[in-house]
């Protein structure tokens, strides 16, 4: 195993990484072991302890984990000997830190509350009187905890005050400030949970101030509303308080502020700041003797804090001539050779976030204070030399001071802005760095930001990269950004298209001599660009393309890159709303393209191309290709994702499932759906002849429709779980059937219903036959795909029909019917009719169980040992059966008018007969899908 | 009023690329959930930390041209803090980072935000703002100390390895009481406080014992950009700083500087003040170097009480305009084929003492072979030719000649094979000739403290040392013939 001075690195360096090879529990309790072991030194514990100092709640995700841990650390605190004091204090550390981040303190938990008192008898201690010098540091950072702790929960130490006040003025020690942040925060604390409470008097206020009693534990709502304060609306205590002695004791913080470093007198500035916003009956003059030393500050911690301040009383602390002054300091400061970068950049920003007194707005928006003027900002004019965080700094400064002071385009101190920009593009002309480069167009950008709508400033810009470009091209990703930007930013600004009007005019007026293949690179990526602008002609750009592939080497050169970027100029052209002025113009050159390219890619691109602009209207090209993103953001995986983008790809192509996905399973024919087209009146004469008559009318009872559930499979693949648009497509023994239409089904989901559809048979020939069927559909991701169902099989007993009759024909004239039908067909009428017989045994079940069971719907005529049964068989034939029960046998007397149906007729017989016990279950396995053969 | 995490990141050029330390405070980040709710943005894991800065620095990846994360120019680089895109898609951001990058050491910190996240406050809305940017410029001073340099690796090594326990002590849970101790020094070990009823300042960890001594000492320095052309005005500035070191006995021992101007001085302007200053007459922060003083403005004196700290300090710092530069030059190049032909004057202004510690002039030549046959003649002083650098050293010495001009003449012929080092800015005749130069016991405003003037109230009568000196700094004389690659605006150095 690694060594702890190798593992706690590595944790502290990604936990999550480090936790992915052992559980936080077994890594705590291993840390934990180390800790508690006496060999350890203290430096190794210390580094060991750094992990619960960083990350406590990585290691306690849980409170009651927070609580284990605590006390583990408390013990192993109160076993630490009394020398090893850099371990006690981090120790201590981790401890708070430990009951703070899981929520410990917030619950209450023993272990907080146990700790809360060892840390609060600790710091009791004062000037160490018991302890000694050897608990200073001890005794320092058990005063860090609490307030840490108060900070946390705040209010925890509000009925402390007068403990805290007491230790606060005995404490000689540098630990002075600690004691004294402490007693401020609590009664900053203290007070603002006072304005929260109703019904505050006198006697309420003086027993706070006066308070000596456990640690107060909040609600935690409450304590969350403590720690977030808005100076905007501070709730106030009634005016009617005494506030002599709370006044008092400001006063003396206050002026003992001096002893703290900047950082901690800072924050006590704030925290008066805040409690006399909240006490009404104590002016703000009470600063008034901190101002001057706080105005002439280096420290930017005091003078933010003195910000704060005029911030929070505005008038009523501070006159008109102290805000004039204070902004005069700012913009002194903003400039001042001896403050850091940093500091600078901050005071501008407090300049235009400056609380004025009588302010205009109050959005929070940057906003320049009424009193500044270009003359006060004359020194804050930025120059080539200034780092580029200042130099932008300072130009979006005055960028805002001049367009404040309503300047005209040829004023005098926007034309210094302008030259300032065209300085640092007279840089960038000369092969600038880098940095100068990506400076330079950021500073253009703040600058149009600004003056976009200055119409000659703007087209000086235009004139000026114009130039620039023609000589540097590698600038092309900048200059695209740059539009692209300014675009955002800007819906109806046309400067973006001024721009790519120019660059494209500066492009295509290019002498063949100065392009290269790397500059012809950029010019394309620029073409590009124009070509998705609506509002710029683009026949220039095609001619120009035309123009270096037909009078140049480009062609037998075979850069892929190049092609694949002219084709990316296509691809927008093909986009292009004047697509139709340019019709002719970009076909040639797709054409050009997929002849004389020597890149079959490039080719095969190029032709892809011309077929989608010569076959499809613009709307339809257009919406294929717009799918791709536009911009740039596509990641390029794949050579095709560079002409046509990979989402492109997979859109248009159909992928092949693995397996089967889909179904078709015969559904339960509930909805006999019998085909009964007449609905004319006949007379008993002639139902025969009518009959006949309707057979001869093309399309008449010509077809069957068998219903199926179109369902998954049921292995699981979740993209195919919702699919949409699906089309099914039948493939049938054309020699018998017709072709069958393909169905459409809008969409399956797994968890729905299964969807039924209906399929149409038209037989030339009533044989069974089977199905071949498959899908193309399309998942939620957008990606279509092709898929085999299993074959269906059509029975021959699934094409039998009831004889085509009107409804309501009675038995008897439908057994009229089947009389002469069977007259005619043992007479040789049509001339393929047959007669033939059947004889069976009968089994368990009675024959009239077998009837019913399978011949039900067919049965014409019923007497005692006597049935008559009629299919039909679309698109005209006839199966009569006449049946009869002898003794032992039953004869089955068979006549159609189709004599080749006879063998299948045969076949069923025999297997309804046969296997009588079979075909029960038959029915029962064709609903589960499992189809059994005839 | 505390910072999340703090980083300190070395790096060269964008390459190795090494986190260096990494502080982070859970209990803030416990506030920092609380204050910013459905907005909260974790701190990314410090293995992800150097990579997220290097973008937003425009440092990552520096052998590719274009980056769109690093170089898009929308991206605010105007303000001082950053913001760091986290998460796969970008879409979240930790905000505000505060960064200070010194050559190739980046300490960066992220301050707590305890007002509603969105929309996102102004930064002077936020006190955790100050806050950080104070603890990373005494971070600032710890590694590298005041010289502005970086220091070197084996001294930052050292200085990093104490840092987690200085950190212990100056900022143990995430807020800041006190700045780091400067340059790496770590508090030696002092007589402790007499205790009594006197508080001990928390920014004095003991008592001085032994000899009382006062050092202050004035050093000012003097920028230049001089264009010998009548459309540009030639500017020069001054600014200056007092520092103090107080070798004094007593827990607040009162001590008083004073400086004084001349009877015609223009008055200092802009002064800045260090905390342990406690009391300021309000007429010493009048003037201010952004509006036109008239000549009532108040010149001196310039009282400063104070109870000094034991370590040395800047007492105050102030600008001051001053009528004439200390050096003027004027410097003219005729360019012909493969040659440069150079004309250099410098003239000492006569109010000036004429003892320099050193003076030299430096002539770079950019864009350019190196250089070939140097034939170059001075009048005073020596050259050295580094043909390596394309550089031209003239060492003045101490002293000019009593005329207090001295000039350079001569003709380089620029014939090597190899190019030279290249400057965009200095492309064609565009070309600068830099001054550096230092004058013990003089200052340029006038400015002094008689060591007479500072008071110190203390039972034993103090040793009081008072130096003052005139520096150098970005002092630039351009060649009058060429374009100078600045705008034609107000510039103000």
């Amino acid at each position: 195993m690694a060594s702890w001075n190798q593992r706690i690195p590595s944790f502290l360096l990604s936990p999550t990484q480090f936790l992915s090879c052992t559980t936080s529990e077994t890594f705590l309790a291993e840390l934990l072991d180390k800790l508690r072991d006496d060999k350890a030194n203290d430096s190794k514990k210390i580094l060991l302890l750094s992990v619960l100092l960083e990350h406590p709640t990585v290691l306690c995700p849980t409170t009651s984990a927070g609580e284990e841990t605590a006390q583990e650390l408390v013990s192993i605190l109160n076993f630490t000997p009394q020398k090893s004091i850099s371990l006690k204090c981090h120790l201590m550390l981790a401890i708070a830190n430990v009951l703070i981040c899981t929520s410990c303190l917030a619950n209450r938990s023993k272990v907080a509350e146990d700790y809360l008192n060892f840390l609060f008898t600790s710091i009791q201690d004062t000037n160490d009187n018991a302890g000694g010098p050897a608990l200073h540091a001890v005794r320092g950072t058990a005063c860090e905890c609490l307030l840490e702790m108060e900070t946390c929960q705040p209010g925890l130490l509000s009925q402390k005050l007068e403990v805290l006040y007491y230790l606060k003025q005995q404490e000689t020690t540098v630990l002075h400030q600690s004691y004294c942040t402490l007693y401020t925060q609590a009664l900053r604390n203290a007070i603002q949970i006072l304005t929260q409470q109703k019904d505050v008097d006198n006697a309420k206020f003086r027993s706070v101030l006066a308070g000596n009693e456990g640690f107060a534990w909040q609600s935690d709502k409450l304590a969350k509303s403590t720690l977030s304060v808005s100076m905007a609306q501070v709730p106030q205590l009634p005016t009617t308080l005494d506030f002599k002695e709370l006044k008092s004791i400001m006063s003396l913080i206050l002026e003992e502020s001096y002893l703290m470093t900047s950082p901690a007198q800072a924050a006590l500035l704030r925290g008066l700041v805040e409690m006399v916003a909240m006490v009404p009956g104590i002016s703000p003059a009470i600063f008034k003797s901190q101002l001057l030393r706080l105005f002439g500050t280096t420290n930017v911690e005091l003078m933010h804090a003195t910000l704060f301040m005029k911030g929070t009383f505005t008038d009523s602390l501070f006159t008109a001539e102290d805000e004039h002054f204070l902004l005069k300091r700012l913009v002194g400061m903003a400039k001042h050779p001896l403050l850091r970068i940093p500091e600078k950049l901050f005071y501008m920003d407090c300049i235009l976030h400056f609380p004025e007194n009588r302010p205009i707005s109050s959005s929070g928006e940057e906003c320049l204070p009424v009193l500044i003027t270009p003359q006060l900002t004359l020194s804050l004019f930025p120059t080539v030399f200034n780092d580029s965080t200042t130099m932008l700094c300072r130009l979006n400064f005055l960028c805002l001071v001049h367009l404040e002071a309503n300047e005209e385009e040829d004023g005098q101190g926007l034309g210094y802005l302008v030259d300032h920009v065209m300085a640092l593009l007279r840089i960038v002309d000369n092969h600038g760095s880098r940095e100068t480069v990506v400076t330079s167009f950021r500073a253009i950008f703040v600058f149009l930001l600004h003056f976009n709508h200055m119409e000659n400033l703007s087209e000086k810009l235009v004139h000026r990269l114009r130039e620039l470009y023609s000589r540097n091209c590698h600038l092309a990703p900048n200059l695209i950004n740059l539009t692209d930007r300014i675009q955002e930013r800007f819906e109806d600004s046309l400067w973006s298209v001024r721009l790519l009007k120019a660059l494209q005019r500066c492009i295509v007026g290019l002498p063949p001599s100065q392009l290269t293949l790397q500059s012809l690179a950029w010019h394309l990526k620029i073409l590009a660009r124009v070509a998705q602008e609506s509002q710029i002609a683009q026949r220039s750009t095609i001619c120009f393309l035309l123009d270096i592939l037909v009078n140049s080497n480009l062609c037998e050169r075979r850069s892929w890159h190049v092609g694949a970027a002219i084709l990316a100029v296509c691809r927008n052209l093909l986009q292009h709303p004047t697509l139709n002025q340019m019709f002719i113009e970009l076909a040639d050159l797709l054409q050009h393209m997929s002849g004389h390219y020597e890149d079959t890619d490039i080719q095969d691109h190029a032709r892809f191309y011309y077929t989608l602009l010569t076959n499809l209207s613009w709307e339809k090209h257009a919406g294929i290709l717009a799918k791709a993103p536009v911009g740039g953001q596509a990641k390029v995986r794949s050579l095709s994702a560079i002409t046509a983008s990979e989402e492109l790809g997979s859109c248009l192509t159909v992928l092949q499932t693995d397996s089967c996905v889909l179904q078709l399973i015969k559904a339960d024919k509930n909805d006999s759906q019998d085909v009964v087209p007449s609905t004319e009146v006949l007379t008993e004469k002639n139902l025969y002849e009518v009959y006949q008559e309707q057979l001869k009318t093309p399309g008449f009872a010509s077809e069957v429709t068998l219903t199926y559930s179109l369902t998954h499979v049921n292995t699981t693949d979740p993209r195919f779980d919702r699919l949409f648009t699906i089309c099914l497509h039948f493939d049938v023994d054309t020699s018998h059937y017709m072709n069958v239409d393909d169905i459409y089904v809008p969409c399956l989901f797994r968890d729905r219903k299964p969807h039924r559809v209906s399929v149409t048979l038209k037989p030339f020939h009533p044989y069974p036959t089977s199905l071949q069927v498959s899908a193309i559909f399309t998942t939620e991701d957008g990606q279509s795909w092709h898929t085999h169902l299993p074959d269906v099989k059509v029975s021959f007993r699934e094409i039998f029909l009831p004889v085509p009759l009107p409804p309501g024909t009675s038995l008897q004239r439908k057994e009229d019917v089947f009389d002469r039908i069977w007259d005619s067909v043992t007479s040789g009428e049509p001339s393929a009719s047959e007669t033939s017989l059947f004889c069976f045994k009968t089994g368990s079940n009675t024959l009239a169980d077998l009837i019913e069971k399978n011949f039900q719907g067919y049965v014409i005529a019923q007497e005692l040992n006597r049935w008559k049964v009629l299919f039909y068989l679309p698109p005209l034939f006839h199966v009569l059966l006449a049946i009869r029960e002898g003794e032992d046998t039953v004869q089955v007397s068979i006549a159609t008018d189709n004599w080749e149906l006879l063998p299948h007729v045969n076949s069923y017989l025999q297997n309804i007969t046969a296997h009588r016990n079979a075909t029960a279950d038959e029915e029962s396995r064709t609903r589960t899908g499992i189809r059994v053969e005839f | 009023m505390s910072i999340r995490a703090l980083w300190v990141i070395t790096h060269e050029k964008g390459e190795s690329v090494k986190l260096q330390f990494s502080r982070r405070y859970p209990t803030v980040e416990f506030r920092a959930k609380t204050f910013a709710g459905a907005h909260y943005v974790s701190v990314p894991e410090d293995c992800d930390i150097a990579q997220l800065l290097l973008t937003e620095l425009g440092l990552a990846d520096p052998d590719k041209p274009y980056i769109v994360a690093r170089d898009d120019c929308s991206r605010e680089q105007r303000s001082p803090a950053l913001e760091l895109r986290v998460g796969s898609s970008g879409g979240r951001t930790v905000w505000p980072v505060l960064t200070i990058v010194q050559g190739g050491l980046i300490l960066a910190c992220l301050p707590l935000i305890e007002v509603p996240p969105d929309p996102r406050p102004p930064l002077p809305s936020m006190a955790s703002i100050s806050q950080g940017l104070s603890l990373l410029s005494s971070l600032q001073g710890f590694l590298c100390g005041t010289g502005g340099k970086a220091p070197e690796p084996e001294v930052l090594v050292s200085r990093l390895a104490t840092l987690p326990s200085v950190l212990m002590q100056v900022c143990p849970l995430g807020t800041p009481l006190d700045t780091l101790p400067q340059s790496g020094m770590l508090p030696a070990a002092l007589a402790p406080g007499p205790g009594g009823a006197q508080k001990q300042p928390a920014w004095k960890t003991g008592v001085h014992r032994g000899r009382a001594v006062v050092s202050v000492a004035l050093t000012e320095m003097v920028r230049s950009m001089q264009y010998g052309n009548q459309s540009k005005q030639d500017l020069w500035d001054v600014h200056g700083t007092v520092t103090c070191k107080c070798e004094v006995e007593g827990v607040l021992p009162n001590v008083t500087v004073t400086l004084t101007l001349p009877p015609n001085g223009s008055p200092l302007q802009d002064i800045l003040v260090h905390p342990c200053v406690t009391s300021l007459d309000s007429s010493i922060l009048t003037a201010s170097s952004v509006e036109d003083n008239d000549g009532s403005a108040f010149s001196g004196p310039y009282k400063f009480p104070f109870s000094p700290p034991l370590e040395p300090f800047r007492l105050c710092s102030y600008t001051s305009q001053v009528p004439v530069p200390p050096i003027l030059g004027s410097y003219h190049l005729k360019s012909d084929d493969n040659q440069l032909k150079l004309n250099v004057v410098l003239k000492l202004h006569e109010s000036i003492r004429n003892s320099f510690e050193y003076c030299e002039a430096h002539l770079p030549f950019f864009n350019r072979n190196l250089m070939g046959n140097v034939d170059i003649k001075v009048t005073s002083g020596q050259l050295e030719v580094s043909k390596e650098k394309n550089l031209i050293v003239w060492f003045l010495g101490q002293k000019f000649p009593k005329s207090r001009e001295v000039t350079l003449e001569g003709t380089i012929h620029f014939s090597g094979h190899f190019a030279g080092p290249t400057d965009p800015m200095c492309t064609d005749i565009t070309a600068y000739m830099k001054l550096y130069f230092r004058i013990p016991d003089l200052t340029l405003s006038g400015c002094c403290v008689d060591q007479h003037s500072v008071q110190v109230y203390s039972s034993t009568k103090p040793r009081i040392i008072t130096t003052r000196e005139l520096l150098s700094s970005e002092y630039y004389v351009w060649n009058s013939t060429g374009d100078t690659p600045v705008s034609s605006g107000p510039v103000i150095l």
